[in-house]
């Protein structure tokens, strides 16, 4: 069977070509703990890419190296084209926002805004502005300790949208927000992508990731286990389901498929046949040259979360 | 610096920060109205002798109101290491630090806020309890000839610039315990504990030693205005403690520098 082995995609990245994250070996010990394990990955410009693994699989800490807070231990990276060493070139273009937001809770979400704009050296105007993309604008006045948890979301995004950034890197974003909050955040998103920006964004809402994303990078114990278009991902883990009255017919497809070397599970009269959906034209031509008749076919879909629950279960 | 500078300037809205100041204000004012009392009262203790002494003198207003000033460092040194250290504690900093990259840049302009809001705060103090004990011993038909000479006020100015220097020095140390605890509730504790106590632990131990030690040479400062017996005065002359507080200011910002830049926000 192909193997889903850490690649990165032929997908052409952005106008100019230069990723807007590429790491090369990146990696970031705590004491005996290696959080992030030789992590090569690219994530192309004027994508939405999504960032997943389970819990503790180095995702944040990845992400915290991206923004300047913690220093890898080896390797290196580069952000926008910029060496990772030298985050004051390359973080005035980015927007973040990592882990649950944080707020000085007695200062409005306007002054709350204002701290980071002021301290940025951006103009006031960027603050109404954002206020007003994540529908803030009536509450701003109010101090952020009394927000709702997901007016305290919505914040967070503001504060990462402040500078107009080329690349947005969040974590969890949709944490707390009701469906229509969702919704909005999904367009949200998808706008910022037709303007030709970059979104990373890490979340463990894979349906809504499968939605959004057409870049995926999957994380498990500080390494890459996937790099690449979405597309890639879930297309390799379709299931193709034969179907033939004939046994004879049957041991043919499972002979063509077992040589081609995609794995096989027969259920009664039906074939499962885990492989990508372009095999079932190829497995059609190759059983009627064989003599055989056609065969009855249908395509299942794997979703993103049965996807990375295999890969995780194939990675231990 | 000056954008890191104005966005704190920005957090000084909050009700904690002006609480701090009020509570310096306040309790400073309470302590040297109840000095004035004890000895406009009649009071006598040993400790009142030399306070007696210099009342009726050029330095007598200040004596009054020098007698809050261990109360003013200790205010100083909460309100600093509360808010810097509160960074991490809140988890604020790494807001901070993606919007300013540049450590040293964002670590100097706050500090260079919490210098401005300790002078403002300590000038406020000075003179808020001067013109209350001013207007207190009027009110009880003291003369007050002797407290607004030239004289008097020469070394009132002397006083509160050696007093401001005094407080830039715990102000310095306060940033140096926030940066190496990275917790609010731990960086108030240690740096309260150690103005209050293991520096005259050491005093009574090995005198010699203790007059070398920062918040002691801090204090000197402005002690070398104050009367004889009040103090404290620099043993070691004032020249050497001014040099001294500045090496120890320069210590406590280059291990604060170093230790700021290289440390990984987790929080």
């Amino acid at each position: 069977m192909p193997s889903l082995s850490t690649r990165n995609s032929s997908r052409t990245p952005g106008p100019n070509g230069t990723p807007a994250i590429a790491t090369n070996g990146l990696s970031k010990r705590f004491g005996p703990r290696k959080a992030v394990d030789g992590l090569s990955i690219t994530v192309p410009s004027g994508t939405i890419a999504g960032f997943v693994g389970p819990n503790g699989a180095g995702k944040t800490t990845t992400l915290r190296m991206l923004l300047g807070l913690v220093r890898p231990t080896e390797g290196g990276a580069t952000v926008l084209g910029i060496p990772l060493s030298d985050p004051p070139s390359y973080l005035p273009r980015v927007g973040g926002l990592v882990d649950a937001p944080t707020f000085y809770p007695s200062l409005s979400g306007r002054t709350n805004l204002e701290v980071l704009a002021q301290l940025g050296g951006l103009p006031r105007s960027r603050v109404d502005a954002v206020l007003e993309t994540v529908e803030l604008t009536d509450r701003a006045k109010d101090p952020a300790g009394r927000y709702s948890h997901g007016m305290k979301q919505r914040l967070g995004l503001a504060m990462a949208l402040l500078p107009g950034p080329e690349l947005l890197i969040v974590d969890e974003p949709a944490n707390g927000l009701d469906p229509l909050g969702i919704i909005q955040l999904r367009d949200l998103l998808r706008g910022l992508r037709a303007q030709g920006k970059t979104i990373f964004l890490s979340s463990h809402l894979l349906g809504e990731l499968e939605r959004v994303a057409d870049w995926l990078v999957v994380l498990n114990e500080g390494r890459a286990l996937f790099c690449g278009p979405s597309s890639d991902l879930l297309d390799r883990r379709r299931e193709l389901v034969v179907e033939a009255d004939e046994p004879a017919q049957l041991d043919l497809v499972a002979r063509i498929a077992g040589d081609a070397g995609y794995t096989i599970n027969r259920e009664g009269r039906s074939l499962r046949i885990a492989c990508p959906i372009g095999f079932a034209e190829e497995l059609d031509r190759r059983v009627r040259q064989a003599g055989g008749a056609r065969v009855v076919t249908h395509v299942i879909g794997a979703d993103l979360e049965e996807t990375f629950l295999r890969m995780l279960q194939n990675d231990r | 610096m000056l954008p890191a500078l104005r966005s704190e300037l920005l957090k000084f809205r909050r009700w904690s920060v002006l609480a701090g100041a009020g509570v310096m204000i306040a309790a400073s004012a309470g302590i040297s109205y109840l000095t004035f009392h004890q000895i406009t009262s009649g009071a006598t203790g040993r400790e009142l002798t030399d306070l007696i002494a210099a009342f009726p003198t050029t330095l007598g207003l200040l004596a009054v109101v020098g007698q809050a000033r261990s109360l003013i460092i200790a205010v100083t040194v909460i309100m600093v290491t509360a808010n810097i250290a509160a960074e991490w504690s809140q988890g604020t900093l790494r807001n901070l630090l993606i919007r300013e990259p540049r450590r040293l840049r964002l670590l100097a302009g706050k500090m260079g806020a919490l210098l401005l809001f300790v002078t403002v705060s300590g000038t406020l103090t000075l003179v808020v309890s001067a013109a209350l004990i001013i207007s207190l011993a009027r009110s009880q038909g003291l003369s007050t000839e002797a407290w607004t000479s030239a004289e008097a006020a020469r070394a009132s100015l002397a006083f509160a610039l050696n007093e401001l220097v005094c407080l830039a020095g715990v102000t310095i140390l306060g940033m140096l315990v926030a940066v190496l605890t990275r917790s609010a509730g731990a960086a108030v504790g240690v740096a309260l504990a150690y103005v209050l106590v293991p520096e005259g632990l050491v005093a009574m131990v090995w005198l010699d030693a203790s007059k070398w030690l920062p918040v002691r040479v801090f204090n000197y400062l402005p002690g070398s205005v104050m009367p004889v017996g009040i103090g404290p005065t620099p043993p070691q002359g004032y020249v050497a403690a001014l040099i001294v507080a500045l090496v120890w200011m320069v210590i406590f910002i280059a291990v604060s520098a170093v230790v700021f830049r290289r440390h990984d926000v987790v929080t």
